[in-house]
């Protein structure tokens, strides 16, 4: 079994494009939150979005090439070609078919979807795109990053919703720790904020109107947001070897399914997926200093994840930092697992803890301690990272120290 | 012109096809969780109804049993009983303008 670590991160998102930004706007409890500009609004009642404004595809593609690519498919391949560079990878021929490449994705190329689509109802247009199926299809992204950096091993789509990515970088650990591949491109990517996205999740009434507000009494709803981020996962002897740069060590990866409700998140379910990463890594709830909550900002959500924590935890949980991204980040569904992950590593790397942002009140149902508002310099010996999907599947992820 | 009468039909028949129930046990004072209403199911209502009525309720599944603030700004509406959601699609169906 090969001792596992994150020795590269790439990041786009609604709070900048390189690590740096990204971690500075977290810490900073700076908010990526914002009017819809992305999409046309005049159909649409929510008017905020966690939006990607920094990202101009032909910085990154030639035009023949970008015509080819869904947004949530340049995401991806532009967040997987920083995290090689951060990584500081040569991938030789004898690397690239024994690396895996793994993305969570929930949504597909909605933007080529509803451009197709509104052409078609819309527009009553005979035809549409002859490219709509392969920029839209959910495993586009993956199979753009297989082909920009020639990656040849197990490549595949992971949908589970709002636990995407974490399941994504889960399996990817997974592999290397057994050996079937000897490193990982692994993370999540989305980009779903159309018109026909946006009113499909006006109309579930979930969204707030103002801001998110994770974990505190005030919070009105979730705020969608897009993004990406990809890691790059190897064997730790491996990564050592070549002089790398280590962020932390994958310790566990635990997934449990509620099997009671569709959208409502159920403690029970939750809890056994934290105690399942808690027993992957070998590690004791006491071990662990910072959890990297789900945190949507619904009423629903953190008063259960709040439960949850405890069952999980017992009496540690008193002595945990809790934090939501989702407050900065949005929610950007299958990337916002792999986000959040690479926010947990970050925080390990830094030993800071990034604080949940937007926090207003303390709400007697979610009484753990949140780290409102302000950053915080303290020693984090291991941390997990939790995603909890509508569908009721639950990812976590436990990382140490490198 | 509708009257009063028509919508409160409407809303128990809107209510009593969601929800499975037959129409005599949907009197005013019958409150929806103990109907058996999952959150589901009211968006459902709540969807039915804009359909049915052309209104745009301001309902937000994550606020309960509570509407949002009301389209002419007089506070939050109710949305626990039948009587309520009647009520409050009254309001709503006198608001708009008419043609």
């Amino acid at each position: 079994m090969n001792r596992v670590v994150i020795t590269g991160i790439g990041v786009v998102s609604p709070i900048g494009c390189t690590v740096d930004r990204f971690w500075s706007a977290l810490v900073e409890a700076r908010s990526g939150i914002g009017p819809i500009s992305v999409a046309p609004t005049d159909r649409l009642t929510a008017r905020i979005a966690a939006q990607v404004l920094d990202f101009d595809p032909s910085q990154h593609f030639d035009p023949k090439r970008a015509n080819l690519l869904d947004r949530f498919s340049q995401f991806a391949v532009v967040a997987a070609r920083a995290a090689v560079r951060d990584a500081q990878l040569e991938i030789t021929e004898e690397l690239a078919i024994e690396a895996a490449t793994i993305v969570g994705n929930a949504a597909g190329g909605q933007n080529s979807v509803d451009e197709s689509y509104f052409k078609l109802y819309g527009q009553n247009s005979p035809r549409v795109h002859p490219l709509t199926i392969p920029r839209w299809m959910v495993n586009a992204a993956v199979s753009q990053v297989s082909m920009d950096l020639g990656l040849k091993g197990p490549t595949y789509t992971i949908a589970s919703a709002c636990a995407s990515g974490t399941h994504a970088i889960g399996q990817a650990f997974h592999m290397v720790r057994s050996g079937q591949a000897r490193i990982a491109l692994a993370g999540g990517t989305e980009a779903c904020l159309t018109v026909g996205t946006i009113k499909c999740w006006e109309a579930l009434r979930v969204l707030s109107s103002d801001t998110c507000r994770p974990f505190s009494k005030t919070r009105s709803g979730l705020v969608l947001g897009e993004g990406a981020a990809m890691l790059v996962l190897e064997a730790r002897d491996q990564a050592l070897s070549r002089g790398a740069p280590v962020y932390a060590e994958v310790l566990g990866f635990g997934m449990s399914a509620d099997a009671v409700d569709i959208t409502a998140i159920d403690p029970d379910g939750a809890a056994r997926a934290m105690r399942a990463a808690l027993a992957d890594a070998k590690a004791n709830p006491e071990d662990v200093d910072y959890v990297n909550a789900h945190g949507t900002g619904t009423d629903l959500n953190d008063r259960i994840e709040t439960t949850a924590l405890r069952k999980a935890f017992g009496p540690s949980a008193d002595r945990l930092a809790v934090s939501s991204s989702k407050a900065v980040l949005g929610h950007s569904l299958g990337a916002a697992g792999a986000l959040e992950l690479a926010a947990t590593a970050l925080a390990i790397r830094q030993q800071t803890i990034p604080p949940t942002a937007n926090f207003e009140e303390t709400d007697p149902d979610c009484n753990l301690d949140f780290v409102p508002n302000v950053a915080r310099d303290a020693p984090i010996r291991n941390a997990m990272s939790s995603s909890f999907a509508f569908g009721g599947l639950n990812a976590v992820l436990v990382l140490g120290r490198a | 012109m509708r009257n009063d009468l028509d919508i409160i039909d409407d809303v128990r028949a809107i209510i009593s096809k969601s929800l499975k129930i037959p129409i005599e046990r949907l009197t005013p004072d019958a409150r929806l969780d103990e109907l058996g209403a999952e959150s589901l199911d009211v968006i459902e209502i709540v969807f039915d109804l804009e359909e049915k009525f052309n209104i745009t309720i301001p309902f937000k599944a994550d606020e309960g049993s509570r509407a949002s603030k009301a389209a002419d700004g007089n506070g939050e509406m109710q949305f626990s009983t039948v009587g309520d959601i009647a009520d409050m699609v009254k309001k709503l169906v006198e608001a708009k303008p008419s043609r």
